[in-house]
């Protein structure tokens, strides 16, 4: 018991930061939104809209979830739940595999093993306190919404419809980390199943029942294969019932079941995929600097561009619906003014929304593709490759390159999508070509994000990470948020954000995207130069 | 003979850390230079400055005639260098990344290359398809090996290259790198690995707190420092051996005698040991590790001695 005891508090200490920053996020994005929801749709005429346009709509259900009729946390419920069941399912994968299958790979479970906990104490301790976590985000999330002034019943039942969603993810890590050879790998195919649930409950409530006065929809069948869509079959706030979640306590019990057989059955450190071996020798392309940025970084910017075609759809298929619809004089309305900043006409504000958030998305791309560069100049291969006669500009130029080439593709992917949506539900050509200005007005702000953090990683590298996703978070908050929360117009100036060029026909005033490509190259100037008058860091 | 590296009152600041505290280092053209320290005295400072990666403080430098901070790309081109503790690129295979930075060295002849890359990944009984998260430590460091020794280099930098190798994939790599020296290129040895620099190194350089403390050919070395006389002391009385001349440390350590003499004067020792017809005498020249150890810290050479000997009994007793 003691052994079980310090294991599990190891893991607590472990974690002292991560989870609390996952679950102080997740209860502050939810007393957001419940707040923000109060303050524009407090009034029960501004909910019947929102829920028409969103049952006639697919494209939304897709994306939040059905509506279950107009009461306000019943709305709140249909915008966030199903976005926050894939954020907690993420913490928990990422939980389980950061303790079981990452452990092992680095051996550390072997030091653990060899100790009198033994091969079964490490997984108990980690299920024991995954359990923890999701009974603390339970209380959190009830608490949230209580303090919300929403009904207790109803808090209560979304508090443990998420954690049920935790534990049936936090067993499925369980079982990938027996599956894979790797951390990566393992969490990969986790994160792989927490998005399949998404998008299983997605087309199942895209494709739903609508009821007759338009404003609840039953999803199809097809939610009853996803975790995310048990939890939604709770009904927080209207049915309130438990029932469904007895589905994911059964799901999580086999996952354990599967974990525990295959467990008994393989050597500490063994998987049951071995890793699959790969080419003997090298491509022909991977024969400098940028073939191999290029090789390192496809995998994660297609992942961006997924993000970003995911948005497109999104703002492509509503743009017309947001034209056509009654809401030209609601708060719908107003709030997308304050978040466009203007736009002509109200499908331009709402394509401008759209596209900031591709945006910030392409934003993040070329942030990645930064620090990228210096985990390479500080654990991997940098320094070897530093000691070929490479010079130090052809090397940082391949990954700023690469960034820059990134996030070209992540806002070409985004417009893409968006008009190919928006030609499938048969928009007028306007919006389309909103599409494409839209898009490349978000060019200017991305590759400054990729500029300033390159010139951060050239003087102070150790903070590239931490600066850079420091400065975006920042950005968004100020620049697109900002105005929600009543911040003064002056912060949001001093997000890139806010400086971008906001398509209005003929009218566009492009001068922001002109000053900040022009600080852009300045600063990427700036990073080259000093590089190469710096020491190569490595740890 | 021409140098190949040189370096003169090299000093570099990490703040207030005096990594190098004015080091000279010269090695000329042809030779295998070790370059002995313990963890933190400066070795791969020197080694990063000398391809560079890292730029000194103060002092000047020139490896083939080039400085290193200004025309690291030229001189590159000409070098080929094996850090301790390779890291890869997890999914990278092994074999991939071996392509990938002969490439980036260039490689002249592709025939050639092919050869080479074949003859090695045999020689260090190397699989290249493997995934590069899943290779042990001496496995990544065999990939950055195998990347050194396929293409042609005038100059190799070694830094503890060996690390993790088994004793046989060590001998490989002495193979491999006598061969390559034997056609014309310099090396710098980095190690603490005493044997192997012992059986590598024509010339060897101390560095010790960021400076050269000692540096020359072994024999130079040797003759600083004293080689131990042992025989039985079979009925000899310790009277007897008191007054032999040139004898310092007489110890009587059960049936044996045992006393040091300065590595010069050693003929000077033997008439008296010949007079007292003494038997079962061996002589022992200092090894590395004692001319190591006799440059360190709170280790004398005395205990380097005494470790010495315990470790050769328990193999006489084994």
């Amino acid at each position: 018991m003691t052994t079980l005891a310090i294991l599990i508090r190891h893991r607590i200490r472990r974690d002292r930061i991560q989870i609390p920053v996952w679950l102080a996020s997740i209860a502050a994005l939810l007393l957001f939104s419940a707040l923000a929801l109060q303050d524009t749709f407090g009034d029960v005429t501004e909910r019947t809209l929102l829920v028409r346009l969103a049952s006639a709509n697919p494209a939304i259900m897709f994306i939040r979830g059905v509506p279950q009729g107009t009461g306000a946390a019943a709305v709140l419920i249909f915008t966030v739940l199903a976005f926050l069941g894939v954020l907690v399912g993420l913490m928990n994968t990422f939980l389980a595999v950061r303790h079981l299958r990452a452990e092992e790979e680095s051996g550390r479970a072997d030091l653990v093993a060899s100790t009198p906990a033994a091969r079964a104490f490490p997984p108990l301790a980690t299920l024991l306190y995954g359990l923890l976590v999701n009974a603390v985000l339970a209380v959190a999330v009830a608490g949230c919404l209580l303090l919300a002034g929403q009904d207790p019943a109803g808090s209560v039942v979304t508090g443990l419809a998420l954690a049920a969603i935790g534990v049936v993810f936090l067993t499925v890590g369980g079982v990938a980390s027996e599956l894979m050879p790797s951390a990566r790998a393992a969490n990969g195919l986790a994160v792989g199943a927490v998005l399949f649930s998404y998008l299983l409950r997605g087309i199942a409530d895209a494709f739903g029942t609508v009821s007759d006065d338009g404003l609840s929809v039953e999803s199809s069948w097809l939610a009853w294969l996803s975790p995310i869509g048990w939890a939604q079959k709770t009904r927080p706030f209207t049915e309130d019932t438990l029932a469904p979640l007895l589905l994911s306590l059964a799901a999580a019990g086999v996952f354990v079941g599967v974990a525990v057989l295959i467990m008994a059955r393989r050597d500490t450190g063994a998987s049951v995929l071995a890793t699959n071996s790969g080419r003997t020798t090298a491509l022909p392309t991977l024969a400098g600097p940028f073939g191999l940025a290029w090789r390192l970084q496809w995998p994660s910017t297609v992942a961006w561009c997924v993000g970003a075609a995911a948005f497109g759809v999104f703002g492509g298929s509503l743009g017309t619906a947001v034209a056509t619809s009654d809401l030209g004089n609601s708060p719908i309305a107003d709030q997308l003014a304050r978040l466009s900043r203007g736009g002509d006409t109200l499908t331009e504000a709402f394509i401008s929304v759209i596209f900031t958030i591709i945006g910030v998305v392409a934003a993040g791309c070329a942030i990645q593709a930064i620090v990228r560069m210096r985990q390479e100049e500080s654990h991997v291969g940098g320094e070897l490759v530093l000691a070929t006669p490479v010079s130090r500009d052809h090397w940082a130029g391949s990954y700023i390159g690469i960034g820059a080439i990134a996030v070209v593709l992540v806002l070409a992917t985004g417009a893409t999508a968006s008009v190919l949506a928006a030609l499938t539900v048969g928009a007028p050509e306007e919006s389309i070509e909103d599409s494409v200005v839209a898009a490349f007005a978000q060019l200017p702000a991305a590759l400054l994000f990729l500029a300033v953090v390159a010139l951060v990683w050239s003087v102070v590298p150790r903070l590239t990470a931490g600066l850079g996703w420091g400065l975006l978070v920042l950005s968004v908050f100020l620049g697109i948020f900002g105005a929600l929360v009543g911040l003064p117009d002056w912060t949001a100036e001093l997000s890139p954000f806010s400086h971008s060029p906001v398509p209005s026909g003929a009218d566009t005033d492009w001068s922001g995207g002109i000053v900040m490509a022009g600080l852009a190259l300045l600063a990427g100037g700036a990073a080259f130069i000093l590089f190469r008058r710096r020491d190569v860091e490595s740890t | 003979m021409s140098t190949v590296i040189s370096a003169q009152d090299l000093r570099k600041y990490y703040g207030r850390t005096r990594a190098l505290d004015g080091l000279d280092l010269t090695v000329t053209t042809g030779e295998i230079h070790g370059f002995l320290g313990p963890n933190g005295a400066g070795k791969s400072t020197t080694i990063r400055i000398l391809l560079g990666l890292a730029r000194a403080t103060s002092g000047s430098v020139t490896v083939l005639d080039r400085n290193p901070w200004t025309d690291a790309v030229a001189l590159h081109r000409k070098i080929a260098y094996v850090p301790g503790g390779v890291a890869l690129w997890p999914t990278l295979t092994g074999g991939e990344a071996i392509d990938l930075l002969s490439r980036l060295r260039g490689i002249d002849d592709p025939v050639q290359y092919a050869a080479r890359r074949e003859h090695l990944t045999e020689a260090f009984q190397f699989d290249p398809s493997r995934k590069g998260h899943t290779y042990s430590t001496g496995n990544r460091q065999k990939v950055a090996l195998i990347a050194a020794l396929a293409t042609p280099a005038s100059l190799y930098l070694l830094d503890e290259p060996t690390a993790g190798l088994d004793p046989l994939m060590e001998a490989v790599f002495r193979r491999e790198l006598s061969a390559v020296v034997a056609d014309g290129a310099t090396a710098l040895l980095s190690s603490h690995i005493l044997s192997e620099v012992e059986q590598l190194c024509d010339r060897v350089s101390i560095i010790r707190a960021g400076r050269i403390v000692e540096t020359g050919t072994l024999a130079d070395l040797r003759h600083l420092t004293r080689t131990e006389v042992a025989f039985s002391l079979d009925g000899l009385a310790e009277a007897d051996l008191r007054d032999i001349p040139g004898s310092h440390d007489l110890v009587i350590d059960g049936p044996r005698a045992r006393f040091t003499a300065d590595s010069d004067e050693l003929v000077d020792v033997l008439p008296t040991l010949a007079q007292l017809r003494v038997r079962g005498l061996t002589v022992t020249p200092p090894s590395l590790e004692e001319l190591f150890l006799s440059h360190y810290g709170d280790l004398s050479t005395d205990v380097a001695r005494q470790t010495r000997r315990a470790a050769r009994h328990s193999r006489v007793g084994r």
